[in-house]
């Protein structure tokens, strides 16, 4: 059989008759092919390119989920920092966990060194004089505040913020006694108010 | 033409055609040159329009490619080694200090750069579409805009990586910005850390951003744009360039494009901005476009090497989770930031908003949402497209230009003005010395 390209040259017809030709052979072609054939034609179209974008979703859905570690290897929140008697009256800053923790006479607590505005480590100003200052309806005299460096963020000792942008308090974290060695223990992961005291 | 030619001339002939068909065909044959039309206007050729800004940021692009490909065989993405490795390319590796030099120039510049070309763009009013079809210089706009902040994002993502004390805390203060994101905050940090401290999942997700994620964006991106800014005729100049000219009905001519390609569109983009006295105005691109292109490349080259033996890379002290540098400042760039994030933090009533969430999401969003948008309020004539500083829009540019006279200076005031603890101190005023240790 000749195929339609070469029948299309090989005439001698006008060109006007050509398109007629060629018009009424696709369409008969088309008139042949039954109208539910082409229906389920369309149907499994469909499901394949549905099949593939649910494949696909699926897929990038394991990916992205993969990114969100189910383990995590941190430092715990929760540790020991010694016995009442390794700490002197005052402030004492542990360095890896961004943690003062002050003694009072028999009284502790732990502040977080992390500006609540961005983060950074504050740092703690030794005043040369005590400075007389009323935060939370109550006068005291402090002896210390915290400055950030990175945005200016000005505490008071108790870690109330009184210039610069940070929006609250320094965090007061959670302390106590561990009942085998005697040792206090700090839960960083719970913030406790800005009163709270462990009595040893 | 053909017979007695030299490996020499075989070689170079499709950049230094003889003839327009020469030309033409050239731009077909050659794979370097099919990104450029056949002809091009005088007028986007000249150094004046455009300054080659996007070009400039291109060749920027690659230099940061090939430098970073070879960094990336010296460089140790681990929290113990990344320093040191660093250190190494600094002290122990040939030219070295070069390459992460040049590398942290370009990036610089590329920042700059990129800022400068869409300043340009806006003062030209580049991208609105002029008289021809098919235009969507919006659309384009759209894309530089995204372009500008994944260069953005590659360069934070880049100066994380030496692990010293810049990198740290720019990390600390980045991600607690994303952090004060509404809704999606926490999740956006968690995932940027790979956790909820900044240890090595935090180090290698920055890393594989920095040197595959983000340079592939940039690529399709980049590409995309290129690609658009055919389409849409060239630069915004040659929309202008056809006003001023006869119009007439522009039949294709087989003989301008030498591929199918061509002919079934049936104009070439210059007879669709209906340039119709070619000669006078266009030139061939090759060897016209490549010559400035290739002066383009080696200028860039260039001042970044010899920006490098002039200014040192810095490397501050190994990363420290328990002190802050004071002052702890970001780059330049983002030093308009820090600014903004330290002044927007607002007390209503007993409610406090953090800085981070105003100065840090919301205006830079807004900024960003008003540069997307723009393209769509600007009612200007086409006249006024691919014109410098044009009448009509002296408004909106006196706009544009305060809010970049605004980020300028803030940027300003972030490097020059800004001290220990964030103290504002005027340039005479000396800084007090900071002990180094708490
Ligand atoms: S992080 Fe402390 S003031 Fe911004």
């Amino acid at each position: 059989m000749k195929s339609w390209f070469d029948r299309f040259k090989s005439k001698g017809e006008s060109e006007q008759a050509k398109l007629e030709r060629i018009k009424a052979e696709i369409l008969a072609g088309d008139a042949d092919a039954p109208a539910r054939k082409t229906s389920r034609r369309s149907f499994l179209a469909r499901l394949g390119v549905g099949a593939t974008l649910v494949g696909l979703a699926g897929q990038a859905l394991a990916y992205l989920r993969a990114l969100k570690p189910n383990v995590l290897y941190e430092e715990p929140q929760k540790f020991k920092v010694g016995t009442p008697d390794q700490f002197g009256e005052g402030g004492k800053f542990l360095e890896e966990r961004r943690l003062f923790v002050f003694k009072e006479r028999s009284t502790f607590y732990a502040v977080s060194a992390a500006c609540t505005h961005l983060g950074c480590t504050v740092k703690m100003q030794k005043l040369n004089q005590p400075k007389k200052v009323k935060t939370r309806q109550r006068e005291f005299e402090e002896q210390y505040e915290f400055h950030c460096p990175c945005h200016g963020s000005k505490y008071y000792g108790d870690g109330t913020n009184y210039a610069g942008p940070a929006p609250r308090p320094l965090d007061y974290f959670k302390l106590e006694v561990s009942p085998d060695d005697g040792q206090i223990i700090v839960d960083m992961a719970q913030v406790v108010d800005q009163n709270f005291r462990l009595t040893v | 033409m053909q017979a007695k030619r030299s490996i020499w001339e075989k070689a170079v002939w499709t950049w230094l055609p003889a003839s327009a068909r020469e030309a033409g065909d050239s731009v077909v044959r050659n794979f370097l040159l099919h990104w450029f039309p056949a002809k091009v206007s005088r007028e986007s050729l000249s150094w004046g329009y455009s300054f080659w800004l996007g070009t400039v940021s291109a060749m920027l692009f690659l230099i940061l490619t090939v430098t970073g490909t070879v960094l990336m065989f010296l460089y140790v993405p681990s929290v113990e080694r990344a320093y040191l490795s660093v250190k190494d390319l600094e002290y122990a590796v040939s030219f070295g200090w070069f390459l992460r030099g040049l590398h942290r120039i370009s990036a610089h510049l590329m920042v700059a750069v990129v800022f400068m070309h869409m300043v340009r763009v806006f003062l030209t009013a580049a991208y609105r579409n002029g008289t021809a079809t098919n235009q969507n210089r919006p659309l384009n706009w759209i894309v530089g805009v995204a372009l500008l902040l994944v260069t953005l994002f590659l360069s934070f993502t880049g100066y994380l990586l030496p692990w010293d004390q810049l990198a740290y805390w720019a990390i600390t203060v980045g991600t607690n910005i994303a952090k004060a994101a509404p809704v999606a905050g926490e999740w956006m940090r968690f995932i940027l850390l790979g956790g909820n401290t900044i240890e090595q999942n935090t180090l290698i997700r920055f890393y594989v951003l920095h040197c595959f994620f983000l340079p592939l964006v940039v690529l399709v991106l980049f590409s995309y744009h290129m690609w658009r800014v055919r389409k849409d005729g060239g630069l915004a100049c040659v929309d202008k360039e056809s006003l001023g000219q006869k119009k007439e009905e522009a039949v294709p001519i087989p003989s301008k494009t030498y591929s199918l390609l061509g002919i079934t569109s049936g104009t070439t983009v210059h007879v669709k901005t209906s340039l119709v006295d070619e000669d006078k105005h266009t030139v061939r691109s090759s060897p016209n476009l490549t010559r400035r292109l290739l002066v383009v490349t080696l200028a860039t080259l260039a001042v970044a090497s010899i920006l490098t033996l002039i200014a040192h890379a810095p490397l501050e002290e190994a990363a420290n989770p328990a002190i802050t540098p004071n002052p702890a400042k970001a780059p330049w760039y983002f030093l308009w930031l820090q600014e903004l994030v330290t002044i927007t933090t607002f007390s209503i009533g007993g409610f406090t908003i953090n800085g981070a969430l105003i100065g840090g999401i919301i205006v830079p969003g807004i900024l960003v949402a008003a540069a997307i948008a723009w393209p769509y309020f600007d009612k200007s004539s086409v006249r006024a497209v691919g014109v410098w500083f044009a009448m009509e829009r002296r408004r909106q540019n006196l706009v544009f230009l305060l809010v970049v006279l605004f980020i300028l200076v803030l940027t300003v005031v972030g490097t020059f003005l800004r001290g220990p603890y964030w103290h504002f101190y005027w340039p005479w005023e000396h800084w007090p010395e900071m002990p180094k240790k708490f």
